[in-house]
């Protein structure tokens, strides 16, 4: 289906929250992170940090998403075609437990391209800018969303 | 399971060279890491803990998400590297996990380089199964902590 120029247009207003040490510590364990500095406050200032450090995928997170603030509910996607094509970071400072992040989505970029078995593909980047309470920019996340090519329609 | 008091030891930018290498291998992977996954990250996506709905989606039986073995790679950068040295990572999904999987994780350093005032790598790395499936092939720049 093709992409609704009025998404295209919109704007999605920032959301926050409050990046919890219980919440970071529950991510590193699922991954079985061995470096304590993302699980012992202690480990963490001996390290040099604040408080304990965040793993590089955590603010992949879906709590905080919600259909006013996220383009990808009104794309349109057909669910059942629906891929996370890929997913990239940038850096730009360490994220800690005890900082509040403000992120901002937008659809940073978008394509159709013909399958190759017919039909169209889809292709849409949402960047997520998150900033601290300084505003300053904390890391910028991209998920490149594809709907894949619908299978021709059989005639009659 | 016993929190360690001492942090890790990280690879020095100046031991590392071009082809310089480190592995983490993770699995098997169960249903249970799926849905501690899932609350970790708010990814409720039915496919990866409902069995019938994942049949009746088309798969054999649920599978991992893919950012859960995004993770994984993300944790063999950060032990190997430092806890805050990526300055990149980008992550392109091209097979599905399944239970049972092991999860070998490969990085390689291709580039070392200065840049904006800092030592830096850059590194390519993937995921693959123990029948040799790319799961995720990734590229990433750090500033080793060593």
């Amino acid at each position: 289906m093709p992409l609704d120029p009025a998404v295209l247009k919109r704007e999605f207003p920032p959301f926050e929250f409050r990046v919890e040490r219980g919440k970071i510590r529950e991510y590193a364990l699922v991954l079985g992170l061995q470096d304590p500095v993302h699980t012992d406050p202690e480990a963490a200032r001996a390290s040099g940090y604040p408080d304990v450090v965040a793993p590089p995928t955590f603010t992949r997170q879906f709590w905080h998403e919600n259909p006013g603030n996220d383009p990808m509910p009104h794309l349109g996607y057909d669910p059942k075609r629906r891929l996370h094509g890929e997913q990239e970071f940038e850096y730009f400072k360490p994220l800690v437990a005890g900082m509040v992040l403000r992120g901002r989505n937008a659809i940073a970029s978008h394509e159709e391209k013909p399958g190759k078995r017919g039909g169209m593909m889809t292709f849409v980047v949402i960047e997520t800018r998150f900033t601290d309470e300084k505003g300053e920019l904390v890391q910028l996340a991209r998920r490149t969303l594809i709907e894949t090519a619908a299978p021709p329609k059989a005639e009659g | 399971m016993a929190i360690q008091t001492a942090s890790l030891t990280y690879a020095k930018w100046e031991e590392l060279a071009e082809g310089a290498r480190h592995e983490l291998t993770v699995g098997p992977l169960t249903r249970t890491d799926f849905v501690r996954y899932a609350g970790a990250s708010g990814d409720f996506n039915p496919n990866h803990h409902d069995e019938i709905y994942a049949i009746r989606s088309g798969f054999d039986r649920p599978f991992a998400q893919g950012m859960l073995q995004g993770g994984y790679l993300g944790r063999a950068l950060t032990e190997w590297l430092g806890p805050a040295s990526l300055r990149k990572f980008r992550i392109r999904f091209s097979a599905q996990a399944w239970p049972g999987d092991m999860v070998l994780c490969k990085a390689r350093v291709t580039r070392c380089y200065e840049e904006s005032g800092e030592k830096r790598v850059e590194v390519e790395a993937e995921a693959v199964t123990q029948r040799g499936d790319v799961l995720i092939k990734a590229t990433a720049t750090a500033a080793p902590q060593g």
